[in-house]
């Protein structure tokens, strides 16, 4: 009973995890249509922002409004510069050119960073806190609390404010929206920032559990992916309760399965959630 | 448009593709040459489904490990790997069929993301199966002649894959000008006009996505045979389904010349790169070859056979 | 259309010859002797490479050079044998993958004309390479691929001096024979842990049979993709098995994820027992600190054997100088004793004739006090396998990793059993 609790725990953190990493690509894929595959590599370069940070003495407190903001302008500055050049071309154009920058991210990193592993001395929040028979680290439960708290922001973010407002117009309806007078190429460019901006704070987070190297962002990513499009795309609160789903299954697979086979029960779910329900959970269309 | 053009400059190709495996002597050329015949024929049969059919699929490397796997399988157990062609090819056609039919009613990038998850479910499934070799793969024995489908120079695989290379731009020729070829262009034009005009979207779909895993299959085939060792990584990781759709894109999706092109630059710049840079173990290479696909992505996103298509188009004054 | 397609055409095959000739070298001055190596040079394993590289080209100027050290053919200015002729590396990428790594060693065959090859690290580039020499008849010296499978091939051309899984499995059981010889340790039930890739299960397989010969329990075993971000199931599974000890593969982002499992989740074991890659990477203890100590890893190398060969920290300090002051480890170690074996066999030869370098290689014998390496010999078996070579065991004490086994190499006595997880 006592390893079914620390599983259900262990999978329901897990998922917020993968939430964390989520929801800023489905803020882009709802705003412009994007799947941006690069989203792993925005992670990255977050972590190594984070990692420098703390390097310099700047703890994950300060640091991740920090980087959350460097993200967010160099999401807005991607934008400017490339994804929407992407987006006055054919469809696959934002495919496959999200996929270049993938590459030259990582490329990017490990010329200049190497391929080693970076990490801090001694990381802060290692102890282990106990309750009853759950036992988890202090680490993962912050990254826990970030991830509600990062969907929370996100989604009243959304739903209250003006340039959230626009948002959700221009994902319900590009054509109406702009005859409505918003500005397409404004809300999109701030939608990407902001979207770097949570992976942003992903990152800060994460790089306590994890150490960096140019292709840490990967697996992250691709769970990411599938999280995004089980939860529907676009859906914030689709990509947070996608996200415990896919934890879930993925730990109660990995102890009644087997680890090795512990995603299996992942991509199934994905396949089967999105041929009986193609919007995904909680997506719209 | 008619075909000729097209089947002078495939016989142009064949011909000095001939050449070059009768002439050359260089093992290095003919491997060049080699591979980039089989990153077209791989490029050519993703450009079937994601291209002319407009599913964008980013795990095509699991067919080309059908093929792989099937003449590794065959070999281990004493059989000759030309059955591999067959076996792999109908693997291949019927995991297409099996995971297409549910998947390809999907949009855009659902189905995209469903291709990463089924792949990543084959991968697994071979890393864990012993009798598909586990980690660890197989390593086919040396062996030599037409029946072991193994020789000791360059010159017999390049006839082979020029054989496989000439077959499969036939059947993209002929695919371009059969009813299969107009509808999957007009499902990709405009879904619902289609459908209302009768053409089944899903058997189309699933003809020319099982026809894609075949010819895939085949070149995976081939593969094994050259390299003598496949193994997961090699054959089924997310790494190759991406460069192959890379070399699709790059090239033009859905055009004829499009696959080659991208074959092309996919090696002489992989190849150049490496050699120039490579030593240091810096990236660099990966550096430019993704700057060179945001730059294509960005500018020129109809790839390189698209945008001279276009210009020729445009040309002469036809409506696009 | 078919002018521009077809110019187009003749370019690209214009191109490829470029390429394919560009590698042909001119005319070296007589004598010099070259060596192919593959490696990977780019790709995910570049880093690794690189240091690669730098060791054998180390090994390259040492036998050229003039400075003596107790080493087989350092500092006699070349192959004496033949002239002195100097040996001169040529290098091939891999890019870490198989299907290059053909292309690599084929290049160096038949363009450069190599008399030897050396490579490739990873197994499976060391697979198709390998099958390239055996093809052309050209020896192939393995120094760092740990695949077990690799020698039972039935090659002729195919020579590893390093230690390959089986060994080191063997090792951790010779290990534990020893502790319960002198310390009176008790050992009943293991768990394995290891990724489910190349590395991890040829290592959990050898540990299985292993365990299976020396009459241990196997309590569980675990395998796991590597790229996994939780471990939360595998903990569990581990906890639930109660094993004694753990051995372990694992590389560092999991190991980590493990160690902090097993602390958080009170797995208390006897030992864990891993096997080298992330268990020694600088960046365990790093993100540890504390918690790290008392794991056992095996490794391959260690500076601590300098009272074997005096060359040990004089060979370190000059890769140090070549190399970003990163000190010689394990991989650097038997690359360069790699060349030097490859060196001797074609001095002994006295022939760059394949033939002669084979029957000098099937005839090596170099008594381990002459290598860098904590190995007994290096002889090859008939599969073409060192017979001579071990591995030792280091156990993190104090923020450092310090050799306790073999135990007439040991700098410090085991800690047994390892210290119970710090709350």
């Amino acid at each position: 009973m006592n390893t079914f609790a620390q599983l259900l725990v262990g999978g329901l953190l897990t998922g917020l995890v993968f939430a964390l990493v989520a929801v800023g690509l489905t803020l882009v894929y709802g705003v412009m249509d994007v799947v941006n595959f690069a989203h792993g590599e925005f992670l990255m370069l977050a972590m190594y922002g984070a990692l420098g940070l703390a390097l310099l003495g700047i703890g994950p407190l300060l640091g991740l409004p920090l980087v959350a903001i460097a993200l967010f302008l160099f999401g807005i500055v991607v934008y400017r510069v490339f994804v929407r050049r992407l987006l006055a071309g054919p469809p696959e154009a934002t495919v496959f050119g999200t996929f270049g920058l993938l590459v030259l991210l990582q490329g990017v990193a490990q010329a200049t960073l190497t391929s080693d592993f970076q990490s801090v001395s001694n990381p802060p929040l290692q102890a282990t806190l106990r309750f009853g028979p759950i036992a988890l680290s202090q680490a993962t439960l912050v990254e826990g609390i970030g991830a509600l708290v990062l969907t929370a922001v996100l989604f009243a973010f959304v739903e209250y404010t003006e340039t959230g407002r626009a948002m959700r117009a221009l994902a319900e309806d590009r054509v109406a929206a702009t005859l409505m007078g918003i500005d397409v190429q404004r809300v999109n460019g701030l939608a990407f920032g902001i979207g770097a901006a949570c992976v942003g704070a992903a990152g800060s987070l994460l790089m306590l559990s994890y150490p960096v190297y140019p292709t840490a962002g990967a697996p992250f990513a691709l769970t990411a992916f599938v999280v995004v499009a089980l939860g529907g795309f676009g859906s914030i609160q689709g990509a947070l309760v996608g996200a415990l789903l896919v934890g879930l299954l993925e730990v109660f697979g990995g102890f009644y399965l087997a680890p090795e086979l512990k995603l299996v029960p992942v991509y199934v779910a994905y396949l089967a959630v999105v041929l009986l329900r193609p919007q995904g959970l909680l997506g719209r269309r | 448009m008619t075909a000729r053009p097209h089947l002078y400059a495939l016989g142009a190709i064949v011909v000095l593709g001939l050449l070059a495996a009768f002439g050359l002597r260089e093992a290095v050329v003919l491997d060049l040459i080699f591979t980039l015949l089989l990153y077209a024929v791989l490029g050519q049969s993703w450009n079937w489904i994601s291209g002319y059919a407009g599913n964008i699929s980013f795990g095509h490397a699991i067919f080309f490990g059908c093929g792989a796997y099937a003449s590794a399988l065959c070999v281990t157990h004493g059989l000759t790997p030309w059955l591999a062609f067959p076996a792999g090819a109908l693997t291949a056609a019927a995991l297409a069929l099996v995971t297409g039919f549910p998947t390809l009613g999907l949009r855009g990038h659902y189905f995209s993301i469903a291709t990463i998850a089924v792949a990543a479910l084959v991968e697994t499934f071979a890393r864990t199966t012993p009798w598909l070799g586990k980690a660890n793969g197989f390593e086919l024995p040396i062996a030599s002649g037409w029946a072991a489908l193994q020789f000791p120079q360059k010159g017999p695989y390049v006839v082979l894959a020029l054989a496989l290379f000439a077959a499969v731009q036939l059947a993209t020729i002929a695919l371009e000008r059969s009813r299969l070829g107009y509808y999957l262009r007009a499902l990709r034009a405009n879904h619902a006009a289609a459908a209302s005009v009768g053409i089944d979207e899903r058997r189309c779909k699933l003809i020319a996505f099982a026809w894609s895993a075949a010819m895939a299959s085949a070149a995976g085939v081939l593969y094994a045979q050259y390299t003598l060792f496949i193994d997961p990584p090699s054959t089924l990781a997310l790494a190759i389904s991406i460069d192959i759709a890379l070399i699709g894109v790059v090239g033009g999706i859905g055009t004829l010349w499009g696959p080659a092109a991208g074959a092309l630059v996919y090696v002489v710049l992989a190849k150049a790169v490496a050699l120039r840079f490579g030593g240091a173990g810096k990236g660099y290479d990966l550096v430019i070859y993704g700057a060179i696909i945001c730059l294509i992505a960005a500018l020129r996103p109809y790839g390189i056979v698209g945008t001279i298509v276009d210009a020729i188009r445009r040309r002469r004054g036809a409506l696009a | 259309m078919h002018a521009r397609r077809l110019s187009a055409l003749l370019a690209a095959a214009f191109a490829l010859a470029a390429i394919g000739g560009g590698g042909a070298t001119p005319a070296a001055e007589p004598p010099e002797i070259v060596i192919g190596a593959v490696l990977p040079l780019t790709g995910p394993l570049a880093q690794t490479g690189s240091g690669l590289r730098t060791a054998q080209v180390l090994a390259q100027d040492l036998v050229n050079g003039h400075v003596s050290y107790p080493l087989p053919l350092v500092g006699k200015s070349g192959l004496p044998h033949l002239g002195h002729a100097r040996i001169r590396i040529e290098f091939a990428d891999s890019q870490g993958k198989p299907d290059q790594a053909r292309a690599a060693a084929e290049q160096l065959i038949t363009q450069q004309h190599v008399v030897a090859l050396i490579g490739t690290y990873a197994s499976s580039t060391t697979a198709t390479a390998s099958q390239v020499a055996e093809r052309y008849g050209i020896p192939f010296l393995n120094p760092d691929s740990s695949a077990p499978g690799l020698t039972t091939r039935g090659l002729k051309w195919f020579f590893r001096t390093t230690p390959h899984d089986g060994t080191f499995a063997e090792n951790f059981f010779q290990f534990l024979a020893d502790l319960k010889k002198t310390k009176n340790v008790a050992v009943k039930r293991i768990a394995i842990v290891g990724e489910d890739g190349l590395f991890g299960s040829g290592a959990s397989d050898a540990e299985e049979s292993g365990a299976k010969k020396a009459g241990y329990d196997i309590a569980t075993r675990v395998a796991y993709t590597a790229t996994t971000s939780e471990v939360n199931a595998e903990v569990q599974k581990v906890k639930a098995a109660t094993p004694d000890i753990i051995m372990q593969a694992s590389y560092l982002p999991d190991a980590l994820l493990y160690m902090r499992g097993y602390k958080q989740q009170g797995v208390e074991v006897k030992a864990i027992l891993a096997q080298d890659a992330g268990f020694i990477d600088p960046g365990f203890i790093k993100a540890l600190g504390a918690d790290a100590e008392g794991v056992f890893t095996r490794e391959v190398f260690s500076l601590d054997i300098k009272h074997r060969n005096q060359a040990v920290p004089l060979i370190d300090q000059l890769f140090r100088e070549r190399f970003a002051g990163k000190p010689l480890d394990g991989n650097t170690a038997r690359d360069f004793m790699g060349v030097l074996v490859l060196a001797d066999a074609i001095d002994r030869a006295g022939s760059t004739k394949p033939d002669a370098i084979r029957a000098a290689l099937v005839k090596t014998n170099i008594p381990g006090k002459l290598t860098l390496m904590p190995w007994n010999r290096i002889h090859f078996d008939a599969t073409g396998q060192n017979d001579g070579g071990a591995g030792i065991i280091e156990q993190v004490q104090d923020g450092k990793y310090e050799t306790v086994w073999p135990f007439d190499v040991a700098v410090r006595p085991v800690i047994w059993p390892m210290p119970a997880w710090k709350r």
